[in-house]
């Protein structure tokens, strides 16, 4: 049995049958976790210098000479590597008196971080199987960001008090903008204006208090608040389409949370996207008291300006690995990291890696490389490569940088 | 005449694959540079379902084609994955916000003729 | 998916009775289910109607990959999500350790398994639409958040 490293679901059911240079056959992978373990056989990087293929010696070591010169410089990415590998990186980042940040910036990290401080109640994804009767997906669409999350946990699968089929035992609500496929299979569909979210929100926690609510179908958001009421035990899964909407008004987000367990058991578990986002910001917390945002300049500062998203427009270099910023963040943004000294850890051919001024290829973590990562639900899991390689871990590469720093 | 349409990311499975297998294949091109809009507005903009469309604020324009959604009415609002070619169009402007207005992004649109925007181009804007 | 009317509208609509059958609505019908071919219809086979019988072939090419049961996968739209694996009640009943818990199959009794990242039938004759005493359970269909799965 194999883990799949191609989201934070980390499913640790994968049956694999190799043959030379490829897979002869997959089971249990979904076609997103398919695409991660054929990403193996295309794209590969080699170690380069400005643009020219090098020693994986003369690469690491100009990657070593930039850090260390590097005035302001910014380590990002983390999300897709071990907790071994995490660790080293929070260690560059100390030696290096640099500032460090991961995707959560501007992905789960407000929830998250609530989460891990204990100030939302939560659960793991084994509770949701064996005793939710009500999921509530929030902005999220797991059918093409976590395909197996509703067949495996929240959904359909029998759990110890959950022994009935779905249509019997569970709902499943969606809350949304748009009809998405997972809008289209759950039980109740709400669809809500962008920016609705607040609203929402604020109408289920006045109809718990015994008004009416001010927002939506009166009649069905009523229905909606019974079906809340009912619940022996309730999972919500925030998305990003949650997490963007509230932003500074989360406070509303935890209102509604606790005011459902005023009356049933409501847990939260964010839909994490990448496989060990939530690895990296365990460590963080425990390393920093702060999850992310991190300056190491002359002791520990938190802050905005940290953030990957403030930071590639001062920082003069930055390590970014296992992660391709240059496609998934705003284009002004991008083109600052473009610009600047630019060290890439990556397995694969990426923008980012095209426009770096060093390359590194890493072993592809749970594929090529071992370690272990935290599931989206805190639960941690453990994993072995299931390919040969002669290529260095994340964990290796960053340990040669810091021993040549 | 341009119309304007208030853009939100969304992920879909499809494009992800494509991206994970490779970013510089037509696939991952073909599945990022397009926008899902409501039957309304394409007939506003007379366009019809794969046809181009050109969309442009303060931050960029690009060119991509425009299908017909399959969701109940959305007047005005329009959807596209993550990827390159939407994110040419998030504000940078982020302030105290930290997060960037992915699932914000306001823009004209208008019917277009030219040629969707390829990644080639996308990468000559990250030179420059 | 293929309608009876569609295929109706292709045959050559004469009430001649050669299929056994009334009128050709009626085969339609029959070779929609696949309980009569093409073949059974003599009259198709007359040069006049070649275009409508190419275009037959054509809408029914798609039937011929289904199983006893009828059922079409479409590999293309598929997630690989597993829900299908996980609702299908005959996986439920083979299955409790490994499917009906959300996991991957444990037992070979399995209808539906994933393998590679798609979908796959496997033992058709477990499935409740097969048989004399079949019943049309839509377990497999109802959950798929894509029409990867469709019965003809």
């Amino acid at each position: 049995m194999a883990v799949c490293t191609g989201c934070s679901l980390l499913c640790e059911d994968i049956e694999v049958a190799l043959k030379t240079g490829a897979i002869e056959k997959a089971k249990n992978l979904c076609r997103k976790g398919q695409g991660h373990f054929q990403a193996l056989f295309s794209d590969r990087t080699v170690p380069s210098v400005e643009g020219g293929e090098t020693s994986l010696d003369q690469a690491i070591e100009k990657a070593a000479n930039i850090l260390m010169n590097a005035k302001d410089p910014l380590l990002y990415g983390w999300s897709n590597s071990s907790l071994e590998a995490q660790k080293v990186g929070i260690e560059l980042a100390k030696k290096l008196e640099a500032k460090i940040d991961d995707t959560s910036s501007f992905c789960q990290g407000q929830l998250l971080e609530r989460v891990l401080k204990g100030e939302l109640p939560s659960c793991t994804l084994d509770d949701v199987r064996n005793f939710a009767d009500v999921s509530v997906f929030w902005g999220a669409d797991p059918s093409n960001s976590h395909p197996r999350h509703l067949s495996r946990f929240s959904y359909y699968p029998r759990g110890s008090k959950r022994q009935k089929g779905y249509e019997e035992e569970r709902n499943c609500v969606v809350i949304d903008v748009r009809k998405s496929s997972t809008a289209k299979l759950c039980s109740d569909y709400f669809r809500i204006p962008p920016g609705g979210d607040a609203e929402f929100a604020e109408a289920i926690i006045a109809i718990l208090d015994g008004k009416m609510p001010r927002f939506g179908d009166k009649k069905r958001m009523i229905g909606l608040a019974s079906i809340f009421k009912k619940a022996d035990f309730g999972a919500i899964f925030p998305g990003l389409g949650l997490v963007y909407s509230l932003v500074q008004k989360m406070e509303i987000f935890e209102n509604l949370v606790a005011r459902l367990n005023d009356v049933s058991n409501y847990k939260v578990v964010p839909m994490v996207g990448h496989y060990n986002m939530r690895g990296f910001n365990e460590l963080m917390l425990d390393e920093t008291g702060y999850i992310n945002q991190i300056s190491f300049k002359n002791g520990v500062h938190h802050g905005s300006e940290n953030s990957v998203t403030m930071a590639a427009k001062s920082s003069d270099a930055c390590l970014v690995v296992g992660s391709d910023p240059l496609s998934a963040l705003p284009f002004v943004i991008a083109r600052s990291l473009a610009k600047s000294q630019l060290v890439v850890i990556d397995p694969r051919r990426s923008l980012t890696t095209d426009a770096a001024k060093v390359v590194i290829p890493s072993a592809m973590s749970g594929l090529e490389s071992g370690g272990k990562a935290v599931r989206m639900d805190g639960v941690r899991i453990s994993f072995e490569p299931i390919f040969e390689s002669n290529l260095l871990s994340d964990e290796e590469i960053l340990t040669r940088i810091m021993e040549a720093i | 005449m341009g119309i304007d349409l208030r853009i939100i990311t969304f992920r879909d499975i499809f494009q992800y694959e494509a991206g994970k297998k490779s970013r510089f294949s037509p696939e991952f091109q073909n599945l990022s540079a397009q926008i899902i809009m409501d039957k309304d507005d394409m007939v506003q903009l007379g366009l019809k379902d794969g046809q181009n469309v050109c969309l442009e604020n303060e931050m960029s324009k690009i060119v991509v084609k425009a299908i017909q959604t399959d969701d109940e009415p959305h007047p005005g609002l329009a959807f596209m994955t993550n990827s390159p070619w939407s994110n040419q169009l998030v504000k940078d402007n982020i302030n105290d916000r930290i997060i960037p207005d992915f699932k914000a992004i306001l823009v004209q649109a208008s019917a277009s003729n030219e040629s969707v925007t390829n990644l080639a181009e996308l990468l000559e804007r990250l030179r420059h | 998916m293929v309608s009876a009317m569609e295929i109706y509208q292709l045959l050559p609509q004469a009430a001649c009775k050669e299929c056994g059958y009334v009128s050709c609505m009626a085969l339609a019908v029959a070779l929609l289910s696949r309980e009569k071919k093409l073949e059974d219809c003599p009259s198709l086979f007359d040069p006049k109607y070649a275009d409508k019988l190419n275009k037959l072939k054509e809408l029914l090419a798609p039937l011929e990959q289904a199983s006893e049961t009828g059922l079409i996968i479409h590999d293309e739209k598929c997630f690989g999500c597993a829900n299908c694996v996980v609702a299908c009640p005959v996986n439920v009943a083979n299955d409790p350790t490994g499917s009906a818990i959300g996991l991957g199959p444990k037992s070979d009794k399995v209808i539906l398994v994933i393998e590679n990242g798609v979908v796959r039938c496997l033992n058709p004759n477990e499935c409740r639409r097969f048989g004399p005493n079949r019943i049309l359970c839509n377990a497999c269909t109802a959950t798929c958040p894509s029409k990867a799965i469709e019965f003809v």
